[in-house]
C-alpha cells in the first residue's frame, strides 16, 4: 500500500480576475521506507506542492486534489480539524532557510519542546515537565548535537545554519513522523554541512524506516541518496522513476536537459565552450503557456505539445510527454530522437 | 546585560547634558537679562543682583557661566516664578507626580486597549472586524483633544452625570501628600475614608486619562495590526504551525511576543506625544499637574518657569523611553548581549 498517494493535486494563486494555475495536476506516490528526490528549477512549485500536503499554505491559494490517500485514509473527506490532525501527527516538514523558521525570541529547548506530543509523556503534570526536558535531549542528541545544555539555552541568532537545521530536524522528529519533508534543507549551506545534513537524513531513513520526500533543484547531488526521483517543470509533472532510470534512461527532454546540464555530463566539454542548457527560462505565473508548459523552450516540440501531454507509464517510469525520448522506437514514434542524442 | 544598562545611562547622561545647555541658552534668547531669567529674581536688589552675578559667574566666559548653571541644577536650585516668586523646584516637585499619574495611566489604557484590538484586526485581516477596527482608529486619531475633551465632560459629567469633571480627588478628603502620586498616597494615609478617596480618585482620573488615551490608542492599534500581519507572515509561525502547534497556541507563544517586539520601541517614542496631549488635557480638566502649569507660565511669560519645566519634563520623557528600551531587551534576546562587530 502507497504511503502518499495524491492524484491530479492543483494550486491555484486566488487572483481578482482569473485563478492563477500555479501547480497543475501533479501526482505524487510515495511507498514506506521511501526516499523520494522531488526535483525542479526554482519557481516549478515543488515547495508550493510540498507546503499544500502539510497544509500550511495561507488563504491567497486554492488546492484542490482528485485524490489525496495518506495510508489508506482517504483525506479529502474528512473535515479540516481531522485532516490536520493526521497530518501534524505523521508528517513532519523541514523548510529551507532553518534560521528564519525558529522563533528569534524563543530558545531552542522551549521551541524543541513544545513540539513534543502530549501523548507521549505520562504521568502527572509536575512530571511531565522533566520527561519533556529527558525528550528534548534525547532528540538533540538523535540529530548529532552533543552539547545540548548550551544548545537548549541558546537563541536561533547564536547558532550556525547547519546547526539550526540540525534542531529543525530535531524538531521535526519530535512526534517521531512516518514521512518528513525536506524543502532545499541544504539552501545556502557549505558543502560539508550539506553532507552532514543528508547523512542524517539518509541514517534516519535507514535506522527508523522513515520515508523522506527530498526536495531540491540540484538533481546531481540528491541521487546519491534517493530511490526515486519525481521532477517538475513549472507546476507540470514532468517525470518520475526510479533513480536509476532518471539519472540514465531520462524519457522527458527537460530531464535529459537537466542531467545534461550538471558539471560532471559536461566534463567532457572543451574550455570555454558553452554548457548544454535549454534555451530560455523559466515562465512567470502571469504567462504561462498552455499545454505543455515546457513548448517554447523545448527542442523536441511539435504542434501537439500545445494540448497537456496525459501521463504514460513504461514499467513504473511515468513521463508526461508527447514525444519521450525512448531506448526503443518501436514503442512510440520518435523520429528526432537520433538528432537530439547527437 | 550590564553593558546594555550602562550604554543606556551614558545616553542618559549625555541627553540631559544636551537638555541643559539648550535650556542655558533659553535664558539667553528670551527677552530680559539672562541672570535674571535663569533666577527668576525680579525684584532683586540691587546687593541682590550683585550676589546673583557672582553666583552664576556672569562676569567670566560662557562655558563658566554654563558650569555655574548645572552646578545650580544639580544642587536642586531651579530659581525661583517669575510670576508668583515661589521656588520652582518646590513646584514641579508638587505638581510633577500628578503628571506622572495621569500621562502613564492614560499611556496603561493606550496600551491595554490599542494593542489587543491591534492584533485582533491583524487576525482577522482583510475581514469586517479589521475594517471597523482600523476606520474607528482613523476617526479617534483625526478628534482633536482639546474637542474631544470638553465632548467627554457634556457627556460624561453634565448629561450624565456619572463621573467628575474636574481635579484630582474631591475637596472631601484630605490626603497627606508623602510621594505626589495620588493613588500611592491615599494607600498610605491612614484615614478612615480611605477606600472611598480611593474610588473618588479612581473617579477622577477616568476621564481625562480616557481622553489622553485616545489619540495614542488609535497610534498602537495602527502600529499593532502591521506588526502582528508581518509575523504571521514569517516562515517561524509557519514552521511552527507545520511542528502541529493549534492556531491559539502559535498567537500566544510566538507571534505576540515577536510583535511586541516591534511594537515597544515606538511607545517610547509614542509617550512624548502623549505628554504633549496630556498638557493640553490637564487644562481642560483643570487637573494640578506640570503640563497646566507650564501652559499657565507660558501664558505669563514667566521664563523661569518655562526653562525648567521643560527641562523636568523631557527629562521624565526620555526615563520613560530608557524604561521602554529595557523592556525591549527584556523580550528581545537580540538586543541584549553583544553582537559581533559592535566593539
Amino acid at each position: 500500500m502507497n504511503l502518499l498517494d495524491i492524484r491530479n493535486l492543483s494550486i491555484e494563486l486566488i487572483h481578482d480576475e482569473q485563478n492563477i494555475l500555479a501547480v497543475d495536476k501533479v501526482s505524487l506516490s510515495m511507498k514506506e521506507g521511501e526516499v523520494r528526490g522531488l526535483v525542479g528549477e526554482s519557481g516549478s512549485g515543488k515547495s508550493l506542492l510540498a507546503q499544500a500536503i502539510v497544509g500550511v499554505l495561507d488563504d491567497k491559494w486554492y488546492v484542490h486534489a482528485d485524490r489525496f490517500h495518506w495510508r489508506g485514509i482517504d483525506l479529502l473527506r474528512l473535515t479540516i480539524p481531522e485532516r490536520k490532525a493526521i497530518l501534524s501527527r505523521d508528517i513532519a516538514m523541514i523548510f529551507q532557510e532553518p534560521m528564519a523558521c525558529l522563533d528569534p525570541t524563543t530558545n531552542i529547548g522551549e521551541q524543541l519542546a513544545e513540539a513534543i506530543d502530549e501523548s507521549q509523556l505520562s504521568g502527572f503534570f509536575w512530571q511531565k515537565q522533566q520527561q519533556r526536558r529527558a525528550a528534548t535531549v534525547k532528540l538533540l542528541h538523535k540529530v548529532g548535537i552533543k552539547d545540548h545544555d548550551a544548545c537548549i539555552k541558546s537563541y536561533p541568532h547564536q547558532l550556525t545554519e547547519a546547526l539550526c537545521q540540525r534542531v529543525m530536524i530535531a524538531i521535526a522528529l519530535a512526534r517521531q513522523p512516518i514521512l518528513l519533508i525536506a524543502d532545499e534543507p541544504t539552501a545556502a549551506m557549505e558543502n560539508t554541512n550539506q553532507g552532514q545534513v543528508f547523512r542524517l537524513l539518509a541514517s534516519l531513513n535507514q535506522l527508523k524506516n522513515m520515508a523522506i520526500l527530498l526536495i531540491s533543484h540540484d538533481l546531481e547531488n540528491i541521487t546519491h541518496w534517493t530511490n526515486t526521483i519525481t521532477v517538475m517543470y513549472s507546476g507540470q509533472f514532468v517525470e518520475a522513476g526510479t533513480t536509476e532510470q532518471i539519472f540514465n534512461k531520462a524519457m522527458h527532454p527537460y530531464t535529459q536537459a537537466l542531467v545534461d546540464s550538471s558539471p560532471l555530463a559536461n566534463l567532457h566539454l572543451p574550455a570555454k565552450s558553452r554548457l548544454m542548457t535549454l534555451p530560455g527560462s523559466i515562465p512567470i505565473l502571469q504567462h504561462l503557456p498552455i499545454g505543455c508548459r515546457l513548448g517554447p523552450r523545448c527542442p523536441r516540440a511539435q504542434q501537439d505539445c500545445v494540448r497537456a501531454p496525459s501521463v504514460t507509464s513504461f514499467h513504473g517510469h511515468k513521463v508526461s510527454c508527447h514525444f519521450p525520448l525512448l531506448m526503443n522506437p518501436k514503442m512510440k514514434k520518435s523520429p528526432l530522437k537520433k538528432t537530439t542524442r547527437a | 546585560m550590564l553593558i546594555f544598562t550602562l550604554r543606556r545611562l551614558s545616553l542618559f547622561i549625555f541627553t540631559m547634558l544636551l537638555l541643559t545647555l539648550l535650556s542655558f541658552s533659553l535664558s539667553f534668547l528670551f527677552p530680559g537679562d539672562a541672570v535674571i531669567n535663569l533666577s527668576g529674581a525680579i525684584n532683586a536688589t540691587p546687593s541682590q543682583l550683585a550676589q546673583l552675578n557672582e553666583n552664576y559667574q556672569t562676569g567670566s566666559n560662557i562655558f563658566v557661566q554654563y558650569f555655574a548653571y548645572l552646578q545650580h541644577i544639580i544642587n536642586g536650585d531651579l530659581g525661583l516664578s517669575m510670576a508668583s516668586q515661589s521656588v520652582i523646584s518646590h513646584e514641579i516637585m508638587n505638581l510633577l507626580p500628578a503628571t506622572i499619574e495621569l500621562s502613564l495611566v492614560a499611556l496603561l489604557i493606550a496600551m491595554f486597549a490599542g494593542i489587543p484590538l491591534g492584533f485582533i484586526a491583524a487576525i482577522n485581516h482583510n475581514k469586517p472586524s479589521d475594517n471597523i477596527i482600523l476606520s474607528v482608529s482613523m476617526l479617534g486619531y483625526s478628534v482633536p483633544v482639546f474637542w474631544l475633551g470638553l465632548l467627554a465632560i457634556l457627556i460624561f459629567s453634565i448629561n450624565l452625570g456619572w463621573l467628575p469633571s474636574a481635579g484630582q480627588i474631591s475637596l472631601l478628603f484630605e490626603i497627606e501628600l508623602v510621594t505626589g502620586i495620588q493613588f500611592i498616597d491615599i494607600l498610605l494615609s491612614d484615614s478612615p475614608y480611605k477606600w472611598q478617596a480611593f474610588s473618588d480618585a479612581t473617579a477622577h482620573i477616568i476621564l481625562p486619562a480616557c481622553v489622553i488615551a485616545v489619540a495614542p490608542a488609535t497610534i498602537f492599534i495602527r502600529l499593532a495590526r502591521t506588526s502582528m500581519i508581518e509575523v504571521l507572515n514569517t516562515s517561524y509561525i509557519r514552521a511552527a504551525s507545520a511542528k502541529g502547534l493549534s492556531f491559539q497556541q502559535i498567537i500566544f507563544r510566538h507571534a505576540i511576543r515577536n510583535a511586541l517586539i516591534k511594537i515597544i520601541r515606538h511607545v517610547g517614542l509614542q509617550f512624548a506625544n502623549l505628554v504633549t496631549i496630556a498638557m493640553v488635557t490637564e487644562v481642560i480638566f483643570s487637573w494640578p499637574g506640570i503640563g497646566r502649569w507650564l501652559i499657565v507660565s507660558i501664558d505669563q511669560r514667566d521664563y523661569t518657569a518655562i526653562q525648567s519645566g521643560l527641562l523636568v519634563l523631557s527629562c521624565f520623557i526620555f526615563v520613560v523611553h530608557i524604561l521602554t528600551d529595557f523592556i525591549y531587551a527584556a523580550l528581545n534576546p537580540l538586543a541584549r548581549g553583544i553582537k559581533h562587530g559592535s566593539r
